[in-house]
């Protein structure tokens, strides 16, 4: 009885070795070898070496990476800025009821074609479009008055850029902080107002360290997957929006030298990985400061029990 | 109390505020089906002829008869791949768990570019079916979704009596039995939710698809992508639209199935994330 449930996973590890670990070791390999020249892109792997790093390194690389980490960056950290308040007020502010439809409304956006949500801002940043009309035509802003005649470029921005990025990924953030939240156990809410704190010390000291986990969760799965997109920066941003991504596809497609690409998708993992490393370091630094300074520290199982 | 009540209207408003910012661009989209004019950057006047025209353009038909057959195929190897785990992983944990759990939270957080491109060198060497038909873009799409389906159906069986397995046992039920007469039963809201989730994100896929479609096949998506730079004419709106209704359905699908199970919305929503 004990046995066959344990071999049920096997299809699935077979599944990913075949097609999620081989691929990436293979990006890593072709990334030390040598495009043949004239071939559609044919690898040469007789000697290899980090030919391919140091061109990458010497070409536009540290440019766009700049521009990927601070687009990624800046998103990240707005989509908390929106969302957080948005995760707390579904976890604590609303009904059962009312927290269901909420959170459906804020799923179907999340689950309609990236592609086509990218391409609906297209409609609605035109130059001529509806953000550019109201802020001319309507006389809705005071400043309309002037701009009239000036269609307003949004398109082609990194305002658009970042816009979109927030758009497309603004569910990721609101879905783990809320689940944290509404983990929290209402009693030690109470317990920290019984005890004298007020409404902002209890959400800093008290509901928000709870919800730490959460938090983490959802600026990491912003902003992994949103330093490889290309697609919502290349569609919105024109050259303003260029990401390293969008590099990995030229070289594959257009330059047709695999071992270039994959040398800068490492490239774009490793940086990834520092972010994430340097942000892992930092929250470390901040709980240890955080601890230091508190005056009575009781071990967290204790503090826990009711 | 005062200062409560302003709290609670600054988050009501915070809140509304951002469900509108949602579906803007959505609306502007599916109305921009019904323009009169030959591109959907610039309004003129209201008209549904784009909608008649839909299915004369042959391209696009094919990207979405493509896309269908994409998400069907591989929605039924995620399940029946992510039920198989799941199942294991909540019933017999172990060192392989975690090793495993790894594995997956790796294949969620990879970005897709890499996969997309690894995967395509992949296929090239490999060669012969792996570069022709939708068999590539299939298989590329099950990896993501698989590992979805895993997750999900992981917390309800974990959430179920382990028991009721046991009592089949006793009563001389094979395992397979007992699988398909007990535990299958009872994860199937988790299956169904996991199997809708699988196609919304088998619609969704782009960058790896762009990778490994072979020359004449791309989903509609891709097909839109390619679009870019040129005229995007109203029809292309409307068949959006379409796709955005199905996706509508198949998510209040996936929460009235889970509903249907007893899951709470946060279960739900901490399944989605990988919690």
């Amino acid at each position: 009885m004990r046995a066959p449930l344990f071999l049920l996973a096997i299809p699935s590890t077979l599944w990913y070795l075949f097609l999620f670990v081989v691929p990436v070791v293979l990006v890593v390999v072709y990334s030390f070898g040598t495009k043949v020249p004239g071939s559609p892109g044919d690898i040469d792997l007789d000697s290899p070496g980090l030919d391919r790093y140091r061109e990458v390194f010497e070409g536009s690389f540290n440019t766009v990476l700049r521009q990927t980490m601070r687009t990624s960056i800046v998103g990240t950290v707005l989509c908390l800025v929106v969302g957080l308040p948005v995760a707390y007020f579904l976890a604590f502010k609303l009904s059962p009821r009312a927290k269901a439809l909420v959170l459906t409304l804020l799923m179907i956006p999340f689950f309609t074609n990236y592609l086509l949500r990218t391409l609906a801002w297209e409609i609605v940043l035109q130059p001529r479009g509806f953000v550019s009309n109201l802020l001319q035509d309507e006389h809705w802003f005071t400043f309309g008055r002037q701009l009239r005649d000036t269609p307003i470029q949004i398109l082609g921005t990194r305002a658009a850029v970042q816009i979109a990025i927030v758009y497309n990924y603004l569910p990721l953030m609101i879905f783990p902080i809320w689940v944290a939240l509404d983990r929290v156990e209402p009693h030690l809410v109470e317990a920290s107002k019984d005890l004298g704190a007020g409404r902002l010390r209890t959400l800093l000291q008290v509901t928000l360290p709870l919800a730490a986990p959460g938090i983490v969760a959802g600026l990491v799965l912003v902003f992994v997957p949103l330093s490889g997109d290309y697609v919502t920066a290349a569609l919105l941003g024109g050259t303003k929006g260029n990401m390293l991504g969008a590099e990995v596809a030229n070289q594959y497609f257009s330059a047709q030298n695999p071992p270039a690409g994959s040398a800068i998708a490492v490239s774009l993992i490793l940086s990834i990985l520092a972010v994430v490393a340097a942000f892992a370091l930092c929250v470390w630094l901040l709980r240890r400061l955080l601890w230091l300074n508190r005056r009575v520290r009781p071990a967290l199982r204790q503090a826990a029990q009711p | 109390m005062r200062r409560s009540l302003s709290v609670k209207a600054g988050l009501t408003l915070w809140t509304a505020a951002v469900i509108v910012f949602l579906f803007t661009p959505i609306v502007f989209l599916v109305v921009s089906s019904f323009n009169d004019f030959t591109s959907i950057f610039r309004f003129t006047r209201f008209s549904g002829k784009w909608w008649g025209r839909m299915l004369d353009n042959e391209p696009m038909k094919d990207a979405v008869v493509t896309s269908l057959e994409v998400a069907v195929i591989s929605t039924a190897i995620s399940l029946v791949l992510g039920t198989l785990a799941g199942v294991a992983l909540a019933r017999r944990p172990g060192r392989w768990t975690t090793a495993f759990v790894g594995l997956i939270l790796l294949i969620l957080v990879t970005p897709e570019i890499v996969d997309g491109a690894g995967q395509l060198s992949w296929f090239v060497w490999l060669g012969g079916p792996f570069r022709e038909g939708i068999l590539p873009i299939v298989l590329v799409h099950t990896v993501f979704s698989s590992a979805v389906v895993t997750l999900i159906v992981r917390a309800r069986v974990a959430g179920l009596d382990a028991n009721l397995e046991e009592a089949a046992a006793d009563l001389f039920a094979t395992p397979t039995r007992a699988f398909f007469q007990i535990t299958l039963p009872l994860v199937m809201p988790a299956v169904l939710a996991g199997g809708l989730l699988s196609f919304t994100l088998s619609l969704d896929n782009v960058v790896a698809t762009s990778f490994v479609s072979p020359a004449g096949h791309t989903t509609f998506p891709n097909y839109v992508f390619g679009l870019q730079g040129g005229t995007i004419r109203p029809e292309v709106a409307a068949m959006a639209t379409v796709v955005i209704g199905m996706t509508l359905l198949a998510v209040v699908g996936v929460i009235l199935a889970l509903r249907r199970g007893g899951q709470s919305g946060s279960e739900i929503a901490a399944g989605l994330t990988a919690h």
